[in-house]
C-alpha cells in the first residue's frame, strides 16, 4: 500500500487526533489563563508574602522543561485519564508563562490611573477590575497569541503519557506501513501550521475588535 | 484562589480513587502501538498478534481488558507503578526488567537480525567491523551490540535511534552500515519493500512474555499462563501464528523460561 493511500485511509483518525490536540490545547490555555491571570494579580497587588510565593512558583515552573513536568504529573500517585494529566502538567507550565504576560500588561497601565480611580471613590479591587484589567487584557492579547502558538506545538509532547494526538496518530501510520515518514510528518506539519494560523487569525481579529479608539494600537492595519 | 482550592480538591479525589480492591472490572493493558506485527493501531483500532492473544485469553479466563497506548519510553515504569495492569507488547524478558515487574511464562522467541542496504556487499561479520551501526535505544538489540561488541573493544560506532524506522532510513541513505533488530521486525521492513536485506541472524534466543506489576496484585499471571495453555490445546494458537507469521513453525506454549536472574 502506498503512503498516500494509507494517509487517505487514516484521514478520519487524523481528524480525531486533531480534535484531541484541540482539546488538550483548550484545556491548557484555559487552565493557564486562570492560573496566569490570578497569579499576575497576586504578584502585583497581593499582600505579602503572596507576591514572593507566586514569583517563586512561577520561576520554578518556568525552569522545568514541559516534558519533565508531564512525566512528574504522570507518576504522581493518582490515576486520571491521560488527557487530564497532559492538561494539568502543560497548564501549570503555561500558567507560569501567562502570569508574566499579564503582569507586564498590568504594569504597562499608568499607575496614576489607579490613583485617579481611588480618588473617585473606587475601592482597590474595583479599580483593578473596572479600570486596570479591561485595558491590560486588551494589551495582553498580542503576547498571549504568541503563547498560544507555542503551546499548540507543545501539545505534541502529550503522547509521552498516552494521549493519542496528531503526532501519535502519525507514528501509528509510520510504524504499521514500515515507512512513509517524510509524507506523514509533512502532513502533520501542515495540520499544525493550519491550526496555528487559524488561532492567530482569530486572536488578531479579537484584538482589532476590542480596540478602544484613542488607545495605542499594536497593529497598524488589520492584519489577518 | 477558588480555582486553586478546586484543583486541590480534584487532586485529592483522584489520589483516594486509586485505593485498590481485590479484582478489577477492567484491566488496562499497555501496548506500544508502534510495534507491528505484535501491536499497532490501524484506523483507530488496536491490532496485532499480542492484542489478539490477550483478548482471547481474557475471553477464556473471564476477565475484561481495555488497551491503552503508551510509548516505549514510559511503558515499563508505568506498569511498575501500577498505572496500567498488564503489558502485552513484544516485551523481552530481561533481568533488569524482572527487578521491577513480574513476567508470565514466555510465549515467543526471537533472535536479532543484521540488516544492511539492499545493494551492500557487507555480510554479518564485515558489517560490524570498523563501521557505524544503529539500533533503537532501550531495545535488546542495542544492548547486545553494547555488551558484546563495544565493551569487547571491537572497532565499531554505535548510534541510538528513537525508532527503528529512523535507523532504517539512515541505513537506506548510507549514513550507517548496519542495523540490528528483532527478527520479526526486520522481516516486516523487508516485506514492506524498504531498500534493506537481512544478511545474518545473531542467535540471542530472547523470549517475549506478558508482564504485570510486581507482586501480581490481581493474580493475573496464573490466569494468563493457563490461558496460553488452553489457546495452544484448542488450536487457536496455531491459527493466530499462521495468520501473523506465515510459514513459521508452531511449538507448544507456554515456553520454558531460559533467562535466570538472581
Amino acid at each position: 500500500m502506498s503512503g498516500l493511500e494509507s494517509l487517505i485511509k487514516e484521514l478520519l483518525w487524523f481528524w480525531r487526533g486533531t480534535l484531541v490536540t484541540v482539546e488538550v490545547l483548550g484545556g491548557v490555555m484555559g487552565l493557564g489563563l486562570a492560573l496566569g491571570l490570578s497569579g499576575a494579580v497576586l504578584q502585583v497587588y497581593g499582600p505579602p508574602p503572596l507576591p514572593a510565593l507566586v514569583t517563586g512558583l512561577e520561576r520554578l515552573l518556568r525552569g522545568v522543561p514541559p516534558i519533565v513536568l508531564l512525566l512528574l504529573v504522570f507518576y504522581l500517585p493518582w490515576a486520571p485519564p491521560p488527557l487530564v494529566v497532559a492538561i494539568v502538567a502543560l497548564g501549570l507550565c503555561s500558567g507560569a508563562y501567562q502570569s508574566q504576560i499579564f503582569r507586564a500588561a498590568i504594569q504597562s497601565i499608568d499607575r496614576r490611573q489607579t490613583e485617579a480611580a481611588r480618588a473617585l471613590g473606587m475601592s482597590a479591587p474595583q479599580a483593578i477590575l473596572h479600570v486596570i484589567l479591561p485595558q491590560a487584557l486588551r494589551r495582553a492579547i498580542g503576547p498571549w497569541s504568541n503563547e498560544f502558538s507555542s503551546q499548540i506545538k507543545d501539545t505534541s509532547l502529550a503522547y509521552i503519557v498516552g494521549v493519542v494526538e496528531i503526532l501519535r496518530q502519525a507514528r501509528y501510520v509510520i510504524s504499521y506501513t514500515y515507512g512513509n515518514s517524510l509524507l506523514v510528518y509533512g502532513f502533520c506539519a501542515l495540520i499544525y501550521f493550519l491550526l496555528t494560523r487559524a488561532g492567530n487569525a482569530a486572536l488578531y481579529r479579537l484584538e482589532a475588535r476590542l480596540w478602544v479608539p484613542g488607545c495605542e494600537r499594536r497593529l497598524l492595519k488589520r492584519r489577518v | 484562589m477558588k480555582r486553586v482550592v478546586l484543583l486541590l480538591g480534584v487532586v485529592c479525589v483522584f489520589a483516594f480513587g486509586t485505593l485498590q480492591g481485590e479484582e478489577k472490572d477492567v484491566y488496562i493493558v499497555g501496548v506500544d502501538a508502534a510495534f507491528p506485527p505484535f501491536t499497532w493501531v490501524e484506523q483507530g483500532e488496536f491490532r496485532g498478534f499480542d492484542v489478539e492473544v490477550i483478548q482471547a485469553i481474557a475471553d477464556l479466563e473471564g476477565f475484561a481488558v481495555e488497551f491503552r497506548d503508551l510509548p516505549w519510553a514510559t511503558i515499563i515504569t508505568a506498569l511498575a507503578q501500577a498505572k496500567i495492569d498488564l503489558i502485552a507488547s513484544g516485551l523481552t524478558v530481561t533481568c533488569e526488567r524482572d527487578r521491577v515487574i513480574d513476567f508470565s511464562s514466555p510465549y515467543w522467541e526471537v533472535d536479532q537480525a543484521v540488516l544492511v542496504r539492499e545493494d551492500s556487499d557487507l555480510n554479518a561479520i564485515t558489517a560490524f567491523n570498523g563501521t557505524t551501526v544503529g539500533a533503537q535505544a532501550g531495545t535488546t538489540g542495542y544492548q547486545w551490540i553494547e555488551d558484546n561488541l563495544v565493551a569487547q573493544g571491537v572497532d565499531i560506532d554505535l548510534r541510538a535511534y528513537e525508532t527503528y524506522d529512523m535507523a532504517i532510513r539512515d541505513l537506506e541513505n548510507g549514513r550507517i552500515a548496519a542495523v540490528l533488530c528483532d527478527t520479526d521486525t526486520a522481516q516486516g521492513f523487508v516485506d514492506a519493500g524498504r531498500r534493506v536485506k537481512i544478511v545474518g541472524i545473531v542467535k540471542t534466543g530472547e523470549q517475549y512474555a506478558y508482564a504485570v506489576t510486581a507482586g501480581d496484585p490481581y493474580g493475573l499471571l496464573p490466569r494468563i499462563n493457563a490461558g496460553l495453555r488452553s489457546l495452544y490445546q484448542s488450536g487457536a494458537w496455531a491459527e493466530l501464528v499462521a495468520r501473523y507469521f506465515p510459514g513459521r513453525p508452531v511449538g507448544p506454549v507456554p515456553l520454558k523460561r531460559t533467562t535466570t536472574c538472581e
